[in-house]
């Protein structure tokens, strides 16, 4: 199999569009309609706030989700949030599905969790509390200024070494391969967060960086190679004859690393713990792109200014 | 050959120091595995003025009253300017722990001022913080509880004066600001020992023992207030260290496979070389000690992912280095070194990641940008010298003789793309033919 790039470069520009447009609509739908204008639905690691989570031995039906959000209510606790997660315990303990409840900070000697535990109480048969995280809203704020300030000293951290490795403008191609990126995961959880309650968390950041780093790696790689043919062909072929070979000879190479590690990561989303779930799933998704926006869209982006300053490359 | 076979032992020993370590060293394992509480403190003075010496004698409390929960393996670390991060594995009663650790001992002693032709409380100087030890006794007159207090030097001069200067005068007690009871001095104490009596209702035997059980446990020097909270119950732990032990094993079995169906001989070597890195890694994490937690089982398995890449880049340029019809140790010599830009370039972009994640991160990042970089370096080393020195043992040198180890094709072979090189770059890859 060989790969044409160069010929069908502003097709594979356009395919990218087409995987990046709905996200970016439902980002942009998000922004105005929730309370925190945020493109995702940003969970307490952000927004500061109290997630109470209780295994429970049933399937939780969608009464049951109706009669403890009212219970709720009653109690004094307003707009909690609440989602299941199914599990399939592994082991012999009985927890069949945890049923996460998400209220505002609960401070240090308020009566509401006691509150919240003894609604869930009245709802289901002796429920086990399995998992609390609490986190004051001036620390969210923190976390997420923090959040932001790591994404971009990773990006600048990286274009500064593919700048003092290969050329700015190679740097450039990458960078904006994962901007890519970045946008396609981002979108496709802000349509998660629409449909299903999918909120983002510190772990989701932590994999959106995992996956930067990786298609990075996919992008150098490729990169790397176009380095080294125009040393021996740049006098004998065109620059886009050479990215194309280049692109064909790492193909095997992007594609077998991708899918080696999505093996391991379908092994973890479809067996591991249901803790990691979304954090896992980001990683496929941005795993995935990445090696899409490395082969296609990043080379695109390289031939085509090249192309435009031909006659200076010797 | 002999630098190789030395190569091969040197190998082998890291291979068994590693086996003992993993044996001998336990496993440590996160809270959100075993199960337990992670609590952020902050100190919160009033003035809203945090210095080192006030974060080291909250520390120092902390651990005190921390220690006193009974619980083994607590942690106590300072993180930031002014937070402590606080780790119990496995409490019964967590938020009896969390009152108990929140509570503040602020112990001041107060004399009487006049504010603007107003009477209040001012400032003395004496507080808590010059208390030797305080104890639990009773009243010998009406056998009520109070709490018995005893100054260090310091403090009993501090004591000797102020009661000095306050003959005829009331000294209020106030604890946690909160008035206890303001008795006239009536001659100055120079015994250094004073007591607290609940005023005129007295105290509860519960009351004046949680007293001197704060005073003792150390006063918090400022009031701290827990700004995050983590609890894991000891069943979703055990779950997904189950779950991600099943997980970890079938995606690795998956890998293999793969590996020796799309790469046969060599996949069989990225895989027993895999096999020595997961074991160099795992013995790693517990000479260091790194704390596993769910997030970093996650780096450490992406690290395998990353380990897998950069044999599947040294197998893949080796292959074309056959295609192009060298001899196997000619193939094999230029395969890793031009491999190895792109893995170096690569792994490097990903060390930046980290270290930017380590230092800004939360802790739960931390662990994963920990994990990933330790996984990172040490698959450099086992793919350059692991998987290098079992390629040259296992097919030595001459020419390729069974295309199909490498899953080739005998027809395929010296049609490749062919490089024009100079000598120098052939004299730098070992290009001899």
């Amino acid at each position: 199999m060989k790969l044409d790039i160069v010929k069908n470069k502003f097709i594979f520009l356009a395919l990218s569009a087409i995987l990046l447009i709905p996200g970016i609509a439902a980002m942009i739908y998000s922004m105005i309609t929730y309370d925190t204008h945020t493109p995702v639905r940003v969970g307490i690691d952000y927004t500061g706030g109290t997630t109470l989570q209780y295994g429970v031995k049933e399937e939780i039906s969608n009464n049951k989700l109706a009669a403890v959000r009212s219970g709720l209510e009653e109690a004094g606790l307003e707009n909690p949030s609440l989602q299941i997660i199914n599990v399939n315990s592994a082991e012999d303990s009985d927890l069949k599905a945890i049923l996460s409840i998400r209220t505002k900070f609960i401070e240090e000697g308020s009566d509401d969790q006691a509150k919240v535990t003894s609604v869930v109480d009245s709802q289901f048969e002796a429920p086990e509390l399995v998992q609390v995280a609490s986190v004051g809203p001036t620390l969210g704020q923190e976390l997420f200024k923090n959040s932001l300030i790591a994404l971009s000293l990773a990006l600048l951290g990286i274009v500064a070494y593919l700048t003092f490795r290969f050329q700015f403008d190679y740097a450039l191609a990458a960078i904006l391969g994962l901007v890519h990126d970045t946008i396609f995961v981002l979108g496709v959880f802000s349509i998660l967060g629409l449909y299903y309650g999918v909120q983002i968390d510190a772990l989701f950041v932590t994999a959106l960086l995992t996956v930067i780093g990786f298609s990075v790696h996919d992008t150098i790689v490729v990169f790397d190679r176009v380095r080294e043919n125009l040393k021996y062909y740049s006098k004998k072929m065109t620059f886009g004859e050479i990215m194309n070979a280049s692109i064909n000879q790492t193909l095997a190479r992007s594609i077998n690393t991708s899918l080696t590690t999505l093996i391991t990561l379908a092994a973890l989303y479809f067996f591991g713990g249901v803790t990691t779930k979304d954090f896992v799933l980001a990683m496929i998704l941005g795993i995935a792109i990445g090696t899409y926006s490395s082969i296609f869209f990043c080379s695109s982006l390289i031939e085509i200014w090249e192309d435009k300053k031909t006659p200076a490359r010797v | 050959m002999k630098n190789k076979l030395i190569m091969f032992w040197a190998i082998v020993l890291i291979v068994i120091a590693s086996i003992v370590t993993i044996c001998v060293k336990p496993t440590k394992l996160g809270l959100d595995l075993v199960g337990g509480s992670r609590l952020v403190l902050e100190a919160a003075p009033t003035n809203g003025i945090v210095t080192p010496d006030m974060m080291s004698s909250l520390q120092f409390a902390i651990e005190n009253r921390v220690n006193k929960l009974g619980v083994s393996e607590t942690v106590v670390q300072r993180s930031g300017d002014k937070r402590l991060v606080v780790e119990i594995p496995d409490v019964s009663d967590l938020d009896q722990a969390k009152a108990y650790l929140g509570e503040t001992a602020e112990l001041e002693f107060k004399k009487p001022i006049m504010i603007s032709d107003v009477e209040a409380w001012g400032e003395t100087g004496l507080t808590g913080k010059d208390l030797a030890k305080a104890n639990l006794t009773t009243n010998s007159q009406n056998g009520q509880w109070v709490v018995g207090l005893e100054f260090n030097g310091e403090g009993a001069k501090k004591f000797a004066d102020l009661t000095k200067e306050l003959v005829g005068k009331p000294m209020a007690i106030f604890f946690n600001g909160e008035l206890q009871s303001a008795p006239r001095v009536n001659e100055p104490i120079t015994g250094g020992s004073a007591v607290i009596t609940g005023g005129d209702s007295g105290f509860s035997y519960d009351e004046a023992k949680k007293m001197v059980d704060l005073l003792n446990a150390g006063a918090l020097p400022v009031p701290a207030k827990i700004i995050e909270e983590n609890t894991v119950g000891p069943t979703l732990g055990a779950d997904s260290i189950a779950k991600s032990k099943i997980a970890g094993a079938i995606g690795l079995g998956f890998v293999m496979l793969f590996m020796i169906a799309y790469y046969r001989a060599p996949g069989i070597i990225a895989d027993i070389a895999l096999i020595i890195y997961g074991l160099i890694l795992f013995a790693l994490f517990k000479a260091i000690p790194v704390t596993l937690t769910l997030a970093g089982i996650a780096g450490f398995i992406l690290s395998v992912g990353m380990a897998v890449d950069a044999n599947i880049l040294i197998f893949e340029r080796t292959k074309e280095e056959l295609k192009a019809g060298r001899t196997l140790f000619t193939a094999i010599n230029s395969g890793f070194d031009r491999a190895f830009t792109s893995i170096f370039d690569s792994n490097m972009t990903t060390i930046i990641t980290c270290v930017i994640l380590y230092s800004l991160g939360t802790s739960i990042v931390k662990g994963f940008a920990l994990t990933l970089a330790i996984g990172v370096i040490v698959s450099m080393f086992s793919a350059i010298t692991v998987t290098k020195n079992f390629m040259h043992l296992v097919f030595g040198t001459g020419q390729l003789k069974h295309p199909e180890w490498f899953g080739l094709r005998a027809d395929e072979i010296g049609e490749g793309f062919k490089a024009v090189e100079t000598q120098r770059e052939k004299a730098k890859f070992g290009i001899l033919d």
